[in-house]
């Protein structure tokens, strides 16, 4: 391939709570994924914890320079990117993420991408039940012929954090010595030793005396000196806390028949043949076939009664679940809709300035 | 930045933009005659290289090449640098020894990782050859290009063209190549399954080796593959890293720009403020007491080759931010920015009058260059300790690096204030203030002091360019001082 045939790539960025996946347009995979976490004043700090607009700022500059310095080697100016984020990001985020790229680094266009819609372009359909599960927050959202319906919207706070702070509280239980593990080895306990269990298990487990046989204990070695035992019980109940209805009758099958609910009763059953799971937390073995065993569990419940669905499928990625949202994002990158849909930097700044004439 | 002796944080000086940094993280612009910080001026990359083998590359080639580096990798077990080793295999017999080559492997010096360990067969040459995964999107280049072999063109060695051969025999024109190329192809949906089974049965007898299940930053690293057990794993090449160059975004020149080779730690450009602007640092002060006035020593040494002279402003003095027209330096001059500017009102003519800087309000200032502008904030910092500005002034002597060395030139023949001037020798001056913490700090607190320090820049920049005198002018900068803990009463 000659170089100047290269053409111009175009940075896409999915800033996750916990993991940032960055790479470009028209490639399959991202180039790299990382922790969303910035290195400011000599202590690392996560950079959705932020004070205020001008921490985030702060903050947010220190985070792109990484990025266009660090790993994408590129000078940001005059360039477009494209950025995927959910529909629920706060508006304080969004604000000052156009104010960093417009004014600090001024970028030629942004592209903002929704990630429950976009992650539906490798898949090439248009009509799907999202489920999007990350760090912080589950948010479910029904995509119809290419739109969000926003008002079926479902969001619970069910992600790695509760499973990190559950799993936390089992080993508190067997263990004298696992009063504070730190966030990065409980993420290493679950991602290694946990998994998702099957209906028929996680009931007997609730029970007194289990009539099954358990899996393996594993020992885990923490910072070299000490050994904490993840017992077989444990394992299999780490991820038990997306499934267990809390206070309000709510948890994660029951999201998705929540949205359901508030769709047309023309799309309801096609909703429910399509669903689509993305996010991290997606990738844990066995949660596809437990959400599928739960949700037909609770379809049956009183309340779902007039949904009357027997059938639920999924969808399988291409990709990886974690970077599905992002590769949608690449590839609506790589479309004209970079030059017609992206928000030009030239007319945010008539704009403002126009406000400021008026005042 | 520099570590260590040079950077030490007790005396801050307020950047343009309004963040606190010491002398050393600054830079100054001698087009703008403006302190500049990391944070306001724009970073470029300028040349690409790989850390490793400090081989640099073009940036076209760079980004072909995925900025990644084709000879050096890095381990997919603990992201350190992998060593090609050279296989020490003992040869069994003599003749064999002769015929067989040298073999290379690469290990983790820090974890010990070999790529023998995913059973990668040692290569005969040390770099370039080690196999690359296939990834997916290889395969469907291999495809294309499968596809693309097909079709044998025989037009190209002839000259004749499908279309003048269209035309001789007489049949109508037809575009089958541009049919092709226009019509989509199009993309089979994905179809949902009902049967999921994703769970293996396996994990619920079979016991776990938690060194073969891989950790998720190990999972990471390969992005594409994220491999789940340690057999999986595969090295990864190294990221290219980046020569960056610093532009003044006020006034697009250069504030420091490196030497393209990587082996180079020097500069082309570095207009570092530590060259330009006189360095202070605490000597000593008396311990602190709430509404005690105390002796504080500071040190003023002049890095510049021009005398200058420092006096003193109150901390709150106000300090215009000049804002440089187009044609500084008179490198251009050709876009609207300048007739913006002189259409607003100019508010300020600086004295010794060769310029003409104008105060323009960023927000109405529409030009290109200044909508980039870091906009200033004010200083996140709470003075709580009064300083008794003295009136008078005192000089400091150009630099001298023999001077230095020269221990009994003592003679200078400046009149100085006595009670200011403390000590002076070559371009160091030994300089005494009467600062008083506030009446109502509690013991223990931290002292802040500041003051405004106007010194005397010559600017020898536009001298060069238009053979004119260097201009002299007073830049005024904001300093905080850290005097540490007040102490309670004797």
């Amino acid at each position: 391939m000659p170089l100047y045939e290269v053409e111009k790539s175009v940075i896409v960025l999915d800033i996750g709570t916990s993991f940032t996946k960055f790479g470009f347009t028209s490639e399959p995979a991202p180039r790299s994924i990382y922790r969303t976490q910035v290195k400011s004043k000599g202590q690392i700090r996560e950079l959705w914890d932020y004070r205020d607009a001008q921490d985030l700022y702060d903050m947010l500059v220190d985070f792109f320079h990484d990025i266009y310095f660090k790993y994408a080697l590129n000078s940001p100016k005059d360039k477009p990117i494209v950025i995927v984020e959910s529909l629920l990001c706060p508006i304080i985020f969004r604000e000052t993420l156009a104010k960093v790229l417009y004014k600090h680094y001024g970028v030629s266009s942004i592209l903002l991408l929704s990630s429950h819609l976009v992650s539906l372009a490798p898949l090439a359909i248009d009509t799907a039940l999202v489920l999007d599960v990350g760090y912080k927050e589950a948010v479910c959202i029904p995509v119809c012929y290419g739109m969000p319906m926003i008002h079926a919207w479902q969001a619970l706070n069910l992600g790695s954090q509760t499973i990190h702070k559950h799993l936390q509280m089992l080993l508190n239980e067997k263990n004298s010595g696992a009063q504070n593990l730190s966030e990065m080895t409980l993420e290493d306990i679950k991602v290694r030793c946990c998994f998702v269990t099957k209906k028929s298990r996680a009931q007997q487990l609730q029970t007194l005396k289990p009539q099954i046989e358990m899996c393996p204990e594993i020992k885990y070695p923490v910072k070299g000196s000490t050994t904490i035992s993840v017992c077989g019980t444990t394992r299999e109940k780490a991820y038990e806390i997306l499934f267990d209805e809390d206070a309000d009758h709510l948890c994660l099958p029951t999201m998705i028949l929540d949205a359901l609910m508030k769709v047309n009763i023309d799309l309801k059953h096609q909703l429910a043949e399509n669903i689509v799971l993305i996010g991290g937390t997606t990738m844990a073995m066995g949660f596809k076939s437990r959400l599928k065993e739960e949700l037909l569990c609770h379809s049956k419940e009183e309340r779902y009664k007039k949904l009357n669905i027997k059938c639920f499928k999924f969808h399988t990625s291409p990709s990886k679940e974690n970077y599905a949202a992002w590769l949608g994002g690449a590839i609506y990158g790589s479309t004209d809709c970079l030059n017609t849909k992206a928000i030009q930097r030239r007319n945010i700044l008539k704009k403002r300035n126009y406000l400021i004439g008026r005042i | 930045m520099s570590a260590g002796i040079i950077d030490i944080d007790y005396v801050k000086y307020a950047c343009t933009c309004g963040l606190l940094k010491t002398l050393q993280q600054l830079y100054f612009c001698r087009y703008c005659s403006e302190l500049r910080c990391s944070f306001c001026v724009s970073h470029e990359v300028d040349s690409h290289f790989c850390g490793k083998c400090c081989e640099n590359l073009p940036s076209p080639e760079a980004r072909v090449k995925k900025n990644r580096c084709v000879n050096c990798f890095i381990c997919p077990s603990c992201h350190h640098e992998l060593s090609t080793r050279i296989a020490s295999k003992q040869p069994a017999t003599p003749e064999e020894a002769k015929a067989t080559k040298r073999t290379y492997y690469l290990s983790c010096l820090c974890c010990r990782w070999s790529s023998r360990d995913i059973g990668l067969p040692d290569q005969t040459s040390a770099t370039g050859s080690w196999p690359k995964r296939k990834t997916f999107m290889q395969d469907k280049e291999f495809f294309k290009r499968k596809q693309k072999e097909k079709i044998i063109s025989y037009t190209d060695k002839t000259g004749i063209t499908a279309a003048s051969l269209r035309k001789r025999i007489g049949l109508p024109e037809d575009k089958p190549i541009l049919k092709l190329k226009n019509a989509v192809k199009m993309v089979t949906p994905s179809i949902a399954q009902e049967d999921i089974d994703d769970f293996d049965e396996e994990v619920l007898t079979k016991s776990i080796n938690l060194l073969e299940i891989t950790s998720i930053d190990q999972r990471l690293l390969q992005p594409d593959v994220q491999p789940v057990e340690m057999n999986m794993i595969f090295p990864v090449q190294k990221m290219l890293s980046i020569k960056r160059s610093l532009r003044c975004r006020s006034c697009e020149h250069n504030v420091s720009k490196p030497e393209y080779n990587p082996n180079s730690i020097k500069f082309k450009i570095q207009l570092f403020a530590f060259y330009h602007i006189p360095e202070i640092r605490i000597v000593t002060v008396q311990p602190l007491r709430a509404g005690v006035p105390a002796e504080l020593l500071i040190k003023f040494t002049n890095p510049t080759q021009h005398q200058t002279t420092i006096s003193f402003l109150p901390f709150d003095t106000p300090i215009e931010i000049k804002e440089s027209t187009a044609e500084v330096g008179g490198s251009k001059g050709e876009d609207d920015t300048s007739d913006l500017d002189k259409s607003l009102p100019l508010m300020k003519v600086i004295p010794s009058g060769a310029k003409v800087m104008a105060l323009v309000d960023s927000h109405l200032n529409m030009s290109r260059s200044s909508a980039r502008m870091v906009t200033p904030r004010p200083l996140d910092v709470s003075i709580n300790c009064d300083v008794e500005i003295p009136s008078s002034t005192f000089i400091l002597p150009p630099r001298d690096d023999a001077a230095e060395y020269d221990d009994f030139n003592e003679a200078h023949n400046i009149q100085d204030d006595k009670k200011l001037v403390i000590w002076r020798k070559s371009n160091k001056a030994f300089i005494k203030l009467i600062v008083t913490p506030k009446e109502d700090t509690s013991i223990g607190t931290v002292i802040t002091a500041g003051f405004t320090m106007s010194h005397l820049y010559t600017n020898t920049i536009t001298s060069v360019a238009e053979n004119k005198k260097p201009q002299k002018f007073n830049h005024n900068i904001k300093l905080i001082l850290d005097l540490g803990k007040s102490v309670g009463s004797e």
